[in-house]
């Protein structure tokens, strides 16, 4: 056993690999952050979400992330854009991608508010992409500098996106194994009937036992499609379920590139070959035919220097180990997860909740006994609010500011309490906080924030 | 590797199955699967309750433009009775139709134009002293509209005597009669906009957007049912009340102060909102409340949505009608009594905003944002 995990060891990081999957990889992720971010330009997110608002909700051992002020935030997505256009073509493609992944890192480290699990798939993907040759092959890099090409790369390059792509799914569907999603078919039952109005399918989607199939299929699919995809006898299939599910999610669901992403990163489990064709049809269409017959024979392979290896081999390890273990952080707290949300996030749960909250803040002057409500809009935007009042982590911030704005204007130690009204998979609203303790005086830290209601609904 | 996927896989699997049927208490929903009319509540929504709404409206305005001119070229006792009955007709139907901010009234910003209150008596009397009004102007939302006649009407003396002098023999008794002039044709002038393309082109947008995002007609009717049904716990209740502001009382804040008709406005509002929800008119139309009943939804003690929501009306309307005008001194006197109405309008608040939408899969959301 132990020789044979060795032998699997050795083989995933040494193994020759031809590098035409990742100059593909290079070219996909870096054409779709471009969309992404032009998009999210487009819609005018910036200003929205880190420009207008006038507190944001760090993460935990991230206060010190700020939005950089209007100019700052344009320039840093330009930043971006000029980053992803760079990775796409291969140009200064280590400084670009190192670049890519800070900037966007930084962007949605300044506010939870946004949270997607895609988006810190995105972070995942740019962070890897920093440790391959990506431009060694089919790139403006190599015609910049041609000692730089290199055809062949040891496997790991190629398999950690596998590994992280696996993951995804895996996890993904480990965490649709729940009562609401499988035996209630929670909360497709609730989203596929709001969607009756679309054409030809429309009609079924109204029907109970469309959402049960939509939850099974979706379950089954995350928890395998991985593995399809890795063996070379289902990958076509695996890759038209793919596109199929990933057009389809897309298509119901407002979950804007997350589909595109996916369906752009998972040609990476396709063959070297399948990968030559795409650069091959690529060289066409721009035009440079010649120099591949020189490069297809030679075999020039990459290998990083000792150190360097060690160091990456390192990284790689810790990574995986973090992110095997992450999805199972919320073992370590009581009740249940999804109306805690205590190690929700970071954990590749996608679509599972139909989750929505309406909070009253309270301030009560401990010296006159005096209370007032909170106008939750002159601290949060709307899309704020919304998120804060069913998210614990999120409710003791906006309280800690609340008991600072107070203070600044002159009430000592002002007493804030909050009244959130939320309803989880169509359960009805309940009481989500102890509305008699006062939130100033709550630390945030790893711990179960005892001050979390219980779930519980009265079966009729 | 495969021995070892397959291996991950079968633990990871009957781990996860064992710890799935622990049984979980939630998702308790019993849809029943009947496809919901969204095309057809749009079309009563449409054709009974919000043109009538309007056709009611724009008619006001016209009465209340009229009374206006007749004032203005005989301001006499009677003329100005006259005209504050018509304004309050107006005040009154206006309830009916600040719930549909969207398509044609959003486009004008029909609500903010019509009735942003307190009315700003400085920009109002600065108006008139300098001869200058700019419909425009964001400083001139609280020296337009419906609040601005209130006080124009009501406000400038202590009865009716003193009012009707300052039209005739006060200073800038001209300009003042030209401002109500302005003030009333614009009221008009925007009513009539709103009512052509709704009795034109907009029903067939508004009936044919029949999906659930931000942008469709349900979307957009929710939200502004929610969005409107705030302004009148807030604006109309709460702030006044002083339940925002550490106990400090607002009572001049109210909604109508000046002519003391608030409660009765509140009621209307919250019954119009109920009508809306209801689907209802003359009949009982699609609305809301089947969309509730034919998706299963559920109030969390077991009970269905819908009639929770009704009896939350119900009980929040009675707390209302247990109050009585002026407004303005109950807020002062009987501060208790308006409290608790605040604080079940509050509970409706929930009940629409989030148990509501929730149950719909309809987001309530003003901006747009992608989610996953």
């Amino acid at each position: 056993m132990f020789n044979f995990i060795k032998a699997q060891f050795s083989s995933f990081f040494n193994t020759k690999r031809h590098i035409a999957p990742l100059a593909v990889m290079r070219m996909a992720f870096g054409a779709i952050m471009l969309i992404s971010t032009i998009r999210f330009l487009l819609k005018g997110w910036v200003s929205a979400f880190y420009i207008k608002p006038k507190f944001h909700f760090t993460f935990y051992g991230f206060e010190w992330v700020k939005p950089l002020g209007a100019t700052g935030m344009y320039l840093l997505f330009a930043i971006l854009v000029i980053a992803a256009m760079l990775v796409t073509i291969g140009l200064f493609y280590r400084a670009a991608i190192v670049t890519f992944f800070l900037c966007f890192t930084y962007v949605e480290l300044i506010d939870k508010t946004t949270y997607l699990n895609h988006y810190y798939f995105i972070s995942v993907m740019a962070f890897l992409m920093i440790l391959v040759p990506a431009n060694r092959y089919f790139s403006v890099d190599v015609l910049r500098k041609p000692n730089l090409l290199a055809t062949y790369v040891p496997n790991w390059t190629i398999g950690i996106f596998k590994l992280q792509l696996i993951l995804v799914y895996f996890f993904a569907g480990v965490s649709k194994l729940t009562y609401d999603w499988l035996i209630a078919a929670m909360p497709l039952r609730i989203w596929l009937p709001a969607n009756s109005e679309m054409p030809i399918i429309g009609g079924l989607l109204t029907h109970l036992w469309v959402a049960y199939v939509f939850s099974w299929f979706g379950a089954v699919f995350d928890l395998f499609i991985g593995f399809m995809l890795l063996n070379v006898k289902t990958r076509k299939l695996a890759y038209i379920l793919v596109v199929i599910f990933h057009v389809v999610t897309g298509w119901f669901f407002k979950i804007g590139m997350f589909p595109y992403i996916m369906i752009f990163v998972t040609i990476i489990f396709f063959s070297a070959t399948t990968h030559l064709r795409i650069i091959e049809f690529l060289r066409r269409i721009t035009g440079k035919r010649k120099q591949e017959t020189v490069s297809k024979r030679q075999e020039i392979v990459y290998q990083p220097g000792i150190l360097q290896k060690q160091l990456i081999y390192s990284i790689i390890i810790l990574h995986f180990t973090v992110q095997l273990l992450l999805p199972f952080r919320y073992l370590l707290y009581p009740g249940k997860l999804y109306w805690t949300e205590e190690g929700y996030r970071f954990s590749w749960r996608v679509m599972l909740m139909e989750k929505g909250g309406t909070a009253f803040f309270y301030i009560k002057d401990p010296a006159t006994g005096k209370r007032s409500e909170v106008i939750n809009s002159q601290y949060l935007t709307q899309f704020q609010e919304d998120q804060m009042a069913t998210q614990p982590d999120m409710i003791l911030q906006y309280a800690h500011l609340l008991a600072q704005e107070y203070q600044k204007k002159g009430i000592k130690n002002p007493v804030v309490t909050a009244q959130s009204y939320v309803t989880l998979n169509g359960s009805g609203t309940m009481l989500y906080v102890d509305s008699t303790v006062n939130l100033a005086n709550e630390q945030e830290d790893w711990a179960h924030k005892k001050w979390i209601l219980p779930f519980h609904t009265k079966q009729q | 590797m495969r021995k070892l996927i397959y291996l991950a896989i079968v633990a990871a699997s009957t781990f996860f199955l064992v710890e799935s049927c622990k049984k979980s208490d939630s998702g308790d929903q019993t849809n029943t699967g009947s496809s919901f009319d969204r095309k057809g509540m749009l079309t009563n929504m449409s054709t009974n309750i919000i043109i009538p709404g309007y056709t009611s409206y724009q008619a006001a305005t016209v009465t209340l433009n009229t009374a206006v001119t007749t004032f203005i070229a005989t301001p006499n006792a009677a003329n100005l009775t006259a005209l504050q009955t018509a304004f309050q007709a107006t005040y009154k139907q206006w309830q009916a139709v600040s719930a549909f901010e969207f398509g044609p009234a959003a486009q004008i910003n029909l609500r903010v134009n019509t009735n942003t209150y307190p009315a700003d008596v400085n920009q109002i009397n600065s108006n008139i002293t300098t001869s200058t009004y700019q419909p425009d102007l964001l400083t001139n939302l609280a020296a337009k509209g419906l609040p601005a006649l209130d006080y124009l009407l009501f406000g400038t003396g202590a009865d009716n005597t003193a009012i009707l002098a300052q039209y005739t023999t006060g200073a800038n008794a001209t300009y003042r009669k030209t401002y109500l002039g302005l003030l009333s044709a614009e009221l008009k002038t925007n009513a009539t906009t709103v009512l052509t393309t709704w009795t034109s082109t907009y029903p067939a947008t508004f009936v044919n957007a029949n999906g659930t995002d931000v942008a469709s007609s349900v979307g957009q009717m929710l939200n502004q049912l929610v969005y409107d049904y705030e302004v009148l716990k807030n604006y109309e209740i709460g702030i006044p009340a002083g339940v925002q502001s550490m106990g400090t009382l607002y009572p001049q804040k109210v909604q109508a102060y000046y002519s003391k008709i608030s409660v009765q406005l509140a009621l209307l509002h919250i019954q119009a909102l109920q009508n809306i929800y209801l689907g209802k008119s003359a009949s009982d139309g699609l609305g809301f409340d089947d969309y509730l009943d034919a998706a299963g939804a559920k109030y969390s003690d077991g009970t269905s949505l819908n009639a929770t929501i009704k009896a939350q009306f119900a009980t929040a309307i009675a707390k209302l009608q247990a109050l009585s005008d002026p407004l303005s001194t109950q807020i002062t006197t009987n501060n208790a009594a308006v409290t608790a109405a605040y604080t079940e309008l509050q509970k409706l608040t929930v009940l629409l905003k989030t148990d509501m939408s929730s149950s719909l899969g309809i987001l309530i959301t003003y901006g747009d944002n992608d989610g996953d």
